[in-house]
C-alpha cells in the first residue's frame, strides 16, 4: 500500500498580494509607534492655531490685521498651507517617516523575519510605503479639513472649496514623492535622516529660490508650482524665490512628480532587493 | 488591523467624507449661512432680496448713546423740524429706533420703458402703529393687505407714478420704501430667497465684524444711480465690490475697502490714494487739527483689494466744531 506524499508547496504570494499584507501589517504598527506623538504635535498644532483663531473671531476681534486691515480667513488659511504644510509639514513627515520603512525594521532587527517569507523583498518596501502613504494622508488632509472650516467662514466655503480640494490632492501628492524619495535615501544610506534633513530645509529652500536650473533637482519647485494660494512674503527666501518665480506649467509639475514618484520607489525596491543588511549585535 | 485601527481610519475617513460632502453642497447646491454659524449682519438681513446690490445697517440707539455722539451733540443746529417730525408721527429717532437696515435692488423698467429705483429701508424700534397710519391716511395714503402684512401705499406725484409703501411686516419692524421693494421683502421673508444665500455680499458682511454702521454693495449699481458719464465712467478704476464701515464710540473709526477687477487695477488704485495721502498730509503739516486725521489714514489691502483706514478722536470734531462756531460768529451781523 502506499500513500501519496503532498509533493505541491503552497504557491508564493504575487507581488501586489505580498505587498498588501505588508501594509497590513505595517499600518498599524506605524500608527502606534512612538513617532505618532511626534506626528500628532506637528499636525495637530495647526489645528489648535485654527482653533484659537475662531474663537477670537468669535467674540468679535480681528485675530489678524496687516496695515490697519483685517485678514480674511481664506488668506489665512493659505498662508497656513504654504507655511505650515507644504513648507514644513508634509517634508517634515516624509523625512522621519520614509527614512524610517526600512531603517525601523534594521535597528530593531526584525528585518530577518520580513526577508525570510517567501515574499520578494520589492513588496515588503511597497506594502511598507503604502502603509506610510495612508498613515500621513489619514492624519494629514482630515487635520486640513478641520483647518478649513475653522479659518474660512461659511459664506466663503463655495468660493474657496475647489481651492481646498486641488490643497489636499496637492498634500497627498507631496507626502506621495517625498515618502518615495526619502524611501529611496533610507534604503541607500546609512544616516538616512540627517541626509533628508539637509535636502528637505537646506538644499531645497535655497535652490528654489536662486535662479537657474538647480531647482529641476527639487521636489518642492514642482509642489508650489501648484499651490493654488498667492504665495507669503514671509522672509528673505520667499521675496527672493517670488523674484525668481518661473513657475513650471501644470502638467510639467505633474510629470516631474509623476517621474519622481516612480523613480524613486523603484530604485528604493531594487536597492532593498539587492542590498545587504547586516544586522549589528 | 486591530480594531483600535480600525476606529482611526473610520473617524479620519469620516471627517474628510464629511467635509468634502458638505464643500460640495454649499458650493453646487447652496446652504443658508445659518446652517452651520450664525449669519453675518442682522437678522433683517433675511428680508432683503438676494438680488440687492446696496446693504447698509447702522444701529441707530448705539450710535445715538456714543460718547462721540454726545459730545458733539452741542454743534448740532436746533431742530424745529425734528420737534415737529416727533409731534406728528409720535417717532422720536434717538430713543425708539434701534436699528437701520436699508437695501437697494437693480433698477427695473417698467412697461413705459422707464427704469424704476427700488430701495428698502427696514427700521427696528417702537412705533405706534395707529398715529403713523393716521397720518398717512390724512396725507392721501391707501391701505391694503399684502400676505397677511398691513400696507400704506401712497403715488408719489399722483397716480402712476413711483409709489411709496410703508408695511408693519413684524412687532416692532417697519418696511419702507417702493411699493415693489416692501412686497419683494414680505415674498423674501417666506420664500427665503434672501441677501444671506448671496456669498460674496455676506462675504464681505461678515468682514465688517463689530461695526456699528455700514454698508456693502456693486460698485456698478451705485455708479449706475449716479448717472455718471461714459467718459467719466471709463477713467474709474475697475472696481466692482465695495464696502464701508464705521464704528462710533468715543471716536470715529472707519475702513473703506474696495475690491478691483484686477490685481493691476488694485496696484493702481493703491498708487494713487497713496498719493493723495502724501498730499494731504503735506497740507496738513500747517494745520494740527487736521494733522491727528491726517495721520490716522492707513492705506492697505493686498490683490485685488484696495483698503484704507481711519480714525478720528472726539478732539478733532470739537476742534472743527469750535473753528465754525468762530466762523458763524464772526460772519453774525452786528
Amino acid at each position: 500500500m502506499t500513500s501519496a506524499l503532498p509533493t505541491a508547496t503552497p504557491a508564493a504570494p504575487s507581488y501586489w498580494t505580498a505587498s498588501r499584507r505588508v501594509f497590513e501589517l505595517s499600518l498599524g504598527e506605524m500608527l502606534w509607534s512612538r513617532r505618532t506623538i511626534f506626528m500628532a504635535l506637528v499636525v495637530g498644532g495647526p489645528v489648535i492655531l485654527a482653533i484659537v483663531f475662531r474663537l477670537v473671531e468669535w467674540f468679535g476681534l480681528p485675530a489678524l490685521r496687516v496695515n490697519g486691515v483685517r485678514v480674511e480667513g481664506a488668506a489665512i488659511f493659505g498662508v497656513m498651507i504654504w507655511m505650515l504644510f507644504v513648507r514644513f509639514i508634509v517634508p517634515v513627515l516624509g523625512v522621519f517617516y520614509g527614512t524610517a520603512l526600512m531603517a525601523d525594521e534594521v535597528e530593531d532587527k526584525t528585518i530577518t523575519y520580513l526577508f525570510t517569507r517567501p515574499i520578494p523583498r520589492g513588496a515588503v518596501l511597497l506594502g511598507k510605503y503604502l502603509a506610510y502613504l495612508a498613515c500621513t494622508i489619514l492624519v494629514v488632509l482630515p487635520s486640513v479639513m478641520l483647518v478649513y472650516f475653522a479659518v474660512v467662514p461659511f459664506g466663503q466655503i463655495p468660493a474657496t472649496f475647489g481651492q481646498l480640494v486641488a490643497d489636499l490632492g496637492i498634500l497627498a501628492a507631496g507626502l506621495a514623492v517625498y515618502g518615495a524619495l526619502f524611501a529611496f535615501i533610507g534604503a541607500w544610506l546609512k544616516r538616512p535622516v540627517l541626509v533628508g534633513l539637509v535636502f528637505a530645509f537646506g538644499w531645497e529652500p535655497v535652490v528654489v529660490a536662486l535662479p537657474g536650473y538647480l531647482k529641476q533637482f527639487t521636489v518642492a519647485y514642482y509642489l508650489q508650482a501648484l499651490v493654488p494660494h498667492t504665495m507669503p512674503s514671509d522672509g528673505a527666501m520667499s521675496v527672493l524665490q517670488s523674484f525668481f518665480q518661473q513657475a513650471p506649467p501644470l502638467w510639467v509639475s505633474l510629470a516631474w512628480l509623476t517621474g519622481y514618484l516612480v523613480v524613486f520607489l523603484v530604485l528604493a525596491a531594487r536597492i532593498v532587493e539587492r542590498k545587504e543588511y547586516v544586522l549589528e549585535q | 488591523m486591530t480594531k483600535k485601527t480600525r476606529y482611526f481610519l473610520l473617524v479620519s475617513g469620516a471627517i474628510l467624507a464629511v467635509g468634502l460632502t458638505t464643500g460640495l453642497v454649499a458650493s453646487f447646491v447652496g446652504l443658508p449661512v445659518t446652517v452651520f454659524s450664525s449669519a453675518a449682519g442682522p437678522a433683517e438681513l433675511e428680508y432683503i432680496p438676494d438680488t440687492a446690490v446696496v446693504v447698509a445697517y447702522a444701529d441707530v440707539r448705539d450710535v445715538m448713546h456714543s460718547e462721540f455722539r454726545q459730545r458733539i451733540r452741542r454743534f448740532e443746529p436746533e431742530g424745529r423740524e425734528r420737534d415737529e417730525f416727533l409731534e406728528k408721527t409720535g417717532l422720536d429717532i434717538e430713543r425708539d429706533i434701534d436699528t437701520v437696515v436699508a437695501a437697494m435692488m437693480p433698477r427695473a423698467v417698467d412697461a413705459t420703458g422707464r427704469r424704476n429705483d427700488a430701495a428698502l429701508v427696514l427700521a427696528r424700534g417702537r412705533f405706534d402703529v395707529v398715529r403713523l397710519e393716521g397720518l398717512a391716511r390724512e396725507h392721501g395714503g391707501q391701505v391694503e393687505d399684502y400676505e397677511g402684512v398691513r400696507l400704506i401705499r401712497h403715488a408719489e406725484g399722483g397716480e402712476g407714478r413711483s409709489e411709496i409703501a410703508l408695511g408693519f411686516i413684524e412687532p416692532g419692524l417697519v418696511a419702507i420704501g417702493t411699493h415693489t421693494a416692501v412686497r419683494q421683502s414680505i415674498d423674501t421673508r417666506r420664500n427665503g430667497r434672501n441677501v444671506i444665500g448671496n456669498t460674496e455680499m455676506m462675504r464681505l458682511v461678515a468682514d465688517l465684524g463689530t461695526n456699528n454702521a455700514w454698508a456693502v454693495g456693486r460698485f456698478d449699481a451705485i455708479a449706475d444711480r449716479a448717472d455718471l458719464p461714459g467718459e467719466m465712467l471709463s477713467q474709474m478704476p475697475a472696481i466692482t465690490w465695495f464696502s464701508a464701515a464705521g464704528h462710533v464710540n468715543g471716536g470715529l473709526s472707519g475702513l473703506l475697502k474696495a475690491e478691483a477687477r484686477d490685481e493691476a487695477s488694485a496696484q493702481n488704485m493703491r498708487d494713487m490714494l497713496r498719493g493723495f495721502v502724501a498730499m494731504a498730509r503735506m497740507q496738513a503739516s500747517n494745520r494740527p487739527e487736521m494733522q491727528t486725521m491726517v495721520d490716522s489714514l492707513q492705506l492697505g489691502g493686498e490683490g485685488r483689494t484696495v483698503a484704507m483706514s481711519f480714525t478720528l478722536p472726539t478732539e478733532v470734531f470739537e476742534a472743527l466744531g469750535a473753528i465754525a462756531g468762530a466762523r458763524r460768529e464772526g460772519q453774525e451781523p452786528r
